[in-house]
């Protein structure tokens, strides 16, 4: 649902007061400005996403009658030749409600005033059009204090909505947030400095220039870690792959094993017999490293125990193993080192 | 705020239209009372020299409720045609090509503002009429009496008025009671300035729930029927009964009402015949002091009966002649301890309300001549001269 709010200056609301004071009876004519849509999305605990619409009616000129009925017939028919005369040099489509200022009446719309608005907004062609009413009266009966009150409505299926009025500069401080678009303004004067000057801090898109740079920064980032990612992805996957070749091979080795062990074949036999041949001859001490003497006879000090022969790295000195030949049963000599 | 207060306050190019408002203002089928002003202000500054008034409310009695319309003129352009804020009635939007006045408006026919108010109150019935779909009940109330050109023509819907304690809808119907009105005795009101307006009984029935069960009927007469059927509460209409509906209960009513006024008509032309029978002693005022020409309720003569004189003041009362006369004798000599002439009421006499008017006469007379002697002892016994 949207909210509607109409905003008009300080400047604005004096000079329409200025107006009715100076005549001698009511007084009514065109509002001119802007409307604009926004939409506001709030986040909260209670709700993630909360999207309101924001209908913003910025009243910047009116254009008074010269008389009543001026635009209108006694059953509320709007004369558009009429309206237009009244507009003179400006733009019928800048045109967003009128105003009416009675004296010593009620804040509500009467009867012609809504025949009138409905049929002002198909004339114009716009459903979003306000009505701002101000009755001022006596709050006193000496006169000594009169009081003014300012209302506006809005046509909601034939339905008058009323809506609140901020006048800027009376108290008027809600701007919490970031202004989203620059302060409304009619004046030719502000249009030509902002067209002479705009094009140093804003790009043609209408964006700050450094809000273009940083956004395309992050353009490239984002292509960057995009390449990234997809090289990480491209290895797992490889690995992945692999994995899966391994998997596979290790599955048939075992299947193979087994049917193997099961099975018992002279093939089977033949490679274990050789299988014990081999380990036999590589498990004698004789083709292990020796240490030797001079006179190339093995250093004593092999023990015969069972068990790997211990080995000395020349790099780690320390007790040579004693050897032991595979089959002899012969001493031998313990010899003195040779000086 | 009388009429002429009104015009003074108003501005003189307006005072033409709201002549005819505040001085024949009657509207809807409320006719005794007539359209009030009130809240005279202004559309021009205070600078301004009056009279200047150009916008006032307006009280416009309608359904047993009282509308309060802002109408809004400008004293600076009194050609236009004025603009209407219809109180609470916010809601209320007429078709503006369907108020002829509106469409040609004459700023110059004092009657224009008159007749417009008239028109925006057809509308605004058929606006009051189309709120009562809100309940089928009531609906159908409408309907059924609408089919019936008796009522259907000569009634008036308040509609959606809330219950202030249950918040509920409810409805008022004010219906104009069909009858014969003519031969009322006439009634003069003290402020003979003031036209009583014409005859007329109205029903109200309200309709507290939408589900009518709880119905509060009243009926409303017209000074003149009031007067002749002897005061507001001489007429008790029968409670709405439960279940019941509209199109039943209202001609019950008006039967009753009907009745009640015939027979007050036949006894006022009943003594009017009983006059007429000694108008020649009327004529002549042969004894007669003074009577109600007009009513024909009271008379008094001044009698003598063997040098004595007395009065004989005769009250005939509202149902004569099924109620049976007053005589009160009075004597012209004797006064009681309290300073009042001696007298005697006498209510129990030989009397037949078939008794012609002649036989009436003959009879009271000869009554006259049996207790006068009485009343005579009587006089001369407790009264002092």
């Amino acid at each position: 649902m949207a909210e509607p709010t109409v905003r008009l200056s300080g400047i604005v609301f004096s000079s329409l007061a200025f107006q009715h004071v100076n005549r001698d009876s009511d007084v009514e004519g065109l509002i001119l400005g802007e409307s604009k849509f926004e939409e506001q999305v709030t986040i909260s605990d209670s709700q993630a996403d909360h999207i309101h619409i924001e209908e913003i009616y910025n009243i910047q000129k009116h254009i008074s009658c010269l008389k009543l009925n001026d635009f209108y017939n006694s059953v509320g028919d709007v004369n558009v030749a009429a309206v237009n005369k009244i507009l003179a040099d400006n733009k019928q489509e800048n045109v967003i409600g009128w105003y009416k200022q009675r004296r010593n009446s009620d804040q509500q719309m009467t009867f012609r005033e809504k025949v009138v608005h409905e049929k002002l907004k198909a004339s114009l062609s716009n459903p979003h059009m306000i009505f701002v009413l101000l009755t001022p009266s006596r709050l006193t009966p000496t006169g000594s204090t009169h009081k003014m009150e300012y209302a506006a409505f809005i046509s909601r299926s034939r339905h008058f909505v009323n809506v609140p009025v901020l006048v800027n500069n009376l108290g008027v401080l809600e701007q919490l947030a970031y202004w989203k678009a620059s302060a409304p303004c009619s004046s030719a004067g502000y249009h030509r400095t902002m067209n002479t000057h705009s094009s140093k801090f804003f790009s043609s898109n209408g964006l700050l220039r450094e809000v273009n740079d940083v956004n395309s920064m992050n353009d490239s980032l984002q292509l960057e870690l995009q390449k990234a990612s997809r090289k990480l992805v491209e290895s797992e996957r490889l690995v992945e792959t692999l994995q899966t070749d391994i998997s596979v091979l290790r599955r048939k080795l075992s299947e193979k094993k087994k049917s193997e062990a099961g099975k018992g074949g002279p093939v089977d036999q033949r490679d274990q017999v050789l299988h014990e041949a081999f380990r036999s001859l590589l498990c004698c001490r004789l083709f292990h490293t020796h240490t030797l003497t001079l006179e190339a006879f093995p250093v004593p000090g092999f023990s015969e125990q069972d068990g790997a022969p211990e080995t000395a790295s020349p790099l780690r000195p320390g007790k040579r193993p004693k050897e032991t030949l595979v089959g002899t049963d012969r001493k031998r000599r313990r010899s003195q080192p040779s000086e | 705020m009388s009429p002429e207060v009104t015009l003074h306050r108003i501005s003189p190019e307006l005072r033409p239209l709201l002549s005819s408002v505040v001085r024949n203002g009657r509207v809807g089928l409320d006719s005794t009372n007539c359209l009030r002003v009130t809240d005279l202000k202004t559309g021009c500054t205070s600078l301004t020299p009056g009279p200047c008034c150009d916008r006032f409310k307006l009280h416009i009695p309608y359904a047993g409720e009282t509308l309060k319309w802002d109408i809004i003129f400008n004293a600076q352009y009194p050609e236009l045609p004025p603009d209407f804020i219809f109180g609470e009635d916010a809601e209320f939007l007429p078709e503006p090509s369907e108020l002829p006045h509106l469409v040609q408006w004459d700023s110059g026919d004092p009657e224009c503002l008159l007749q417009l108010v008239k028109e925006l109150l057809q509308q605004y019935h058929h606006y009051q009429c189309q709120r009562l779909r809100e309940s089928s009940r009531l609906l159908f109330e409408y309907d059924s009496l609408l089919e019936d050109p008796n009522y259907g023509r000569n009634m008036e819907i308040y509609a959606g008025r809330k219950n202030s304690w249950t918040g509920e809808f409810s409805a008022r119907f004010l219906l104009k009671l069909p009858g014969d009105f003519s031969n009322i005795p006439v009634y003069l009101l003290k402020d003979t300035a003031v036209d009583p307006g014409e005859d007329v009984a109205l029903l109200s029935v309200s309709f507290e729930d939408a589900e009518a069960t709880q119905v509060f009927p009243k009926l409303y007469l017209s000074p003149s029927i009031e007067h002749a059927l002897g005061g507001s509460s001489a007429l008790h209409i029968p409670a709405f009964p439960s279940g019941g509906c509209l199109i039943d209960y209202v001609p019950q009513v008006c039967q009753l009402l009907n009745n009640k006024v015939q027979y007050v008509i036949q006894g006022y032309h009943k003594r009017r015949e009983t006059f007429i029978r000694h108008r020649p002693c009327l004529l002549t005022r042969k004894g007669v002091v003074e009577y109600d020409a007009e009513g024909f309720t009271k008379l008094t003569l001044l009698l003598m009966w063997k040098d004595f004189c007395f009065l004989v003041h005769v009250d005939l009362p509202l149902y004569f002649p099924r109620d049976q006369p007053t005589l009160t004798f009075q004597s012209v000599y004797h006064f009681t301890s309290s300073g009042q002439l001696y007298s005697q009421v006498q209510k129990s006499y030989p009397y037949s309300p078939r008794w012609d008017g002649n036989e009436m006469a003959k009879r009271a007379k000869a009554y006259f001549k049996s207790f006068i002697p009485q009343f005579q002892e009587g006089a001369f016994a407790n009264g002092k001269l």
